[in-house]
């Protein structure tokens, strides 16, 4: 049983179809990426399913709720920029979300207690908001999102404006989420959808193109490129390589060879079968296609 | 309750920023600086000296109630501004920032967040106003004669409806704009413009809200509570309503961006 489902979802302003007729459905537990270049719709898809920008047209319906149409106690938002109260400390606005969320006294300020703990600003609780750097506000954030212990988890950008270290933090903290809830995340930067999540959603001008399990996506690709490089390169390499059977393309660079191949598993056993026959001195195989960046750079250039 | 957990976090908000400090001082300054520099006056003018020798200064004393309307005529103009201007960015602020996006993920009512909001600026304009025309009225009794408290009280809470409407109108504007000075140009305009056609169609405007101001004057002299004052009264109140309301379903509408 799906937790939420998106249907034929749309956002028009002035005209122009900012998230155009986008379905999908969320399971439980798992982790999705929200994919696409600036502008692609992401914010304005998240926001609507956080309940507080209402859809020209389609639906949104979560399996928990059949009476109210305010969802948001189910979700948990934290926006790209999130911003605070500076005159309030970070347990006053946790106390404050939760309180709004509808907890009571004691519950938010238990709830907020485990949360600051969670994100490590436990020492900087009682502190002004306004004193905090970047990468603490966004900590907070997650925490604010979390107080209500919501089912659904939605992150905007989470990751884009935190230097390495807090990424990885964040990235860990995320990995932790998706135990209890289901996470979704936007973010452009490829590998960190890879790195957590299970499943992809990708937007383009306001238009869902791909979704899927991350696997699923990878074996749709039609060509796969083997990237190789030789310690000694081999003579008339570049024509043997291209006479290879399910090879259509081979381009070179900086004696880099990109071999495109259809039929990946036979065109590498015949490399290996080549290179054990006339020893070819080979310093890197890899298979570089498949790669989510490969996918969104065809997708969104279609 | 969700509407006590925001008007709680509004007055510590305004508690920390010290308007409950200033703005109830400066209702009082404004309140009592009329009547002190009358009874001055003539020793003013005197100390000033530049007059020529032999000028007899003979400036008649205001009576009790006079005094008073003095009070209310300084409120009229200073104290609608810094009501519009205490209350200009108290939503408006909140969008700009984005601490709003965040609020409005929560699980909270548009009507709880707005009269939640209007509820503390109506709390602090109401402790501003009572401690004002207190002063006020200690310094008429003390300089000028006798008016009795009650009968005060009776014109502050009348008057009261009047600020009621400047701080709806201040909040309605803050769910159509960002920028809170233009907020508070608006609004200011909007009670200049009010308060003009009331003085020019007065005569079919007897229910306006800014003809309150004068049936309080008639109220301080006569002592009588007019037909006319409860229906500027009621109309006022109901505008106010009419403001909040309007105000609710256009931060429901608003789009974000």
């Amino acid at each position: 049983m799906e937790l939420v489902s998106v249907n034929d979802l749309t956002k028009t302003y002035s005209k122009h179809a900012v998230v155009d007729h986008v379905s999908f459905d969320l399971q439980p537990g798992k982790c999705v990426a929200l994919l696409g270049p600036n502008g692609a719709g992401k914010t304005t898809t998240l926001r609507m399913l956080a309940g507080f920008i209402q859809p020209t047209s389609g639906s949104i319906s979560f399996n928990e709720d059949t009476l109210s149409k305010d969802f948001r106690k189910f979700v948990g938002y934290l926006p790209q920029y999130p911003s605070f109260y500076p005159w309030m400390s970070g347990e006053e606005f946790l106390h404050y979300a939760g309180q709004l969320a509808g907890l009571t006294k004691k519950e938010a300020s238990d709830r907020s207690n485990e949360l600051l703990q969670l994100v490590h600003l436990t020492e900087s609780g009682k502190k002004r908001i306004g004193k905090y750097s970047g990468g603490m506000k966004q900590r907070l954030g997650i925490a604010q999102a979390l107080i209500h212990e919501p089912k659904l988890i939605m992150l905007d950008e989470p990751v884009s404006s935190l230097d390495p270290i807090g990424r990885r933090e964040v990235l860990n903290l995320i990995r932790e989420l998706k135990k209890d809830a289901t996470v979704l995340f936007s973010t452009h930067i490829l590998n960190d959808a890879e790195e957590v999540s299970e499943e992809i959603l990708l937007m383009n001008d306001g238009k869902l193109i791909e979704q899927g399990p991350i696997s699923e996506i990878r074996g749709m690709q039609q060509t796969v490129t083997i990237r190789l490089a030789f310690e000694k390169e081999p003579k008339f390499i570049h024509e043997k390589l291209k006479e290879i059977d399910s090879v259509y393309q081979v381009t070179e660079e900086n004696g880099t060879f990109d071999v495109s191949v259809h039929d990946l598993n036979a065109a590498r056993d015949t490399i290996f079968s080549r290179v054990q026959e006339e020893g070819w001195e080979l310093s890197l195989f890899e298979i570089t296609s498949g790669t989510l960046e490969d996918i969104f750079m065809k997708a969104v250039n279609k | 309750m969700q509407w006590t957990v925001i008007l709680k976090k509004e007055l510590t908000e305004n508690w920390r920023n010290f308007k409950w400090l200033w703005v109830p001082i400066v209702f009082i300054l404004i309140s009592i600086m009329d009547l002190i520099s009358t009874y001055y006056m003539p020793i003013i003018i005197e100390s000033a000296g530049g007059l020529p020798e032999g000028t007899v200064i003979d400036i008649p004393m205001p009576s009790p109630s006079e005094a008073m309307l003095m009070s209310f005529s300084q409120l009229n103009m200073i104290g609608v501004l810094i009501l519009t201007v205490m209350s200009m960015g108290t939503i408006s602020g909140e969008i700009k920032s984005g601490v709003y996006e965040l609020i409005l993920a929560k699980p909270v009512k548009y009507t709880n967040y707005v009269t939640g909001k209007f509820f503390s600026y109506w709390l602090l304009m109401m402790v501003s106003l009572l401690l004002g025309l207190l002063a006020s009225w200690y310094y008429t009794n003390l300089l000028f004669g006798e008016l009795a408290l009650s009968q005060m009280f009776v014109a502050a809470l009348f008057y009261a409806c009047w600020l009621t409407l400047v701080i709806a109108i201040v909040i309605l504007y803050n769910t159509w704009f960002k920028s809170p000075g233009l907020i508070a140009f608006l609004s200011i305009i909007t009670v200049i413009i009010l308060t003009v056609m009331t003085n020019i169609f007065g005569h079919v405007l007897g229910w306006s809200p800014a003809k309150i101001t004068e049936y309080i004057s008639i109220y301080l002299h006569t002592g009588d509570l007019d037909i006319e004052i409860w229906f500027s009264a009621i109309v006022t109140l109901l505008l106010s309503l009419a403001c909040i309301l309007f105000a609710i379903v256009s931060l429901r509408n608003r789009a974000i961006d």
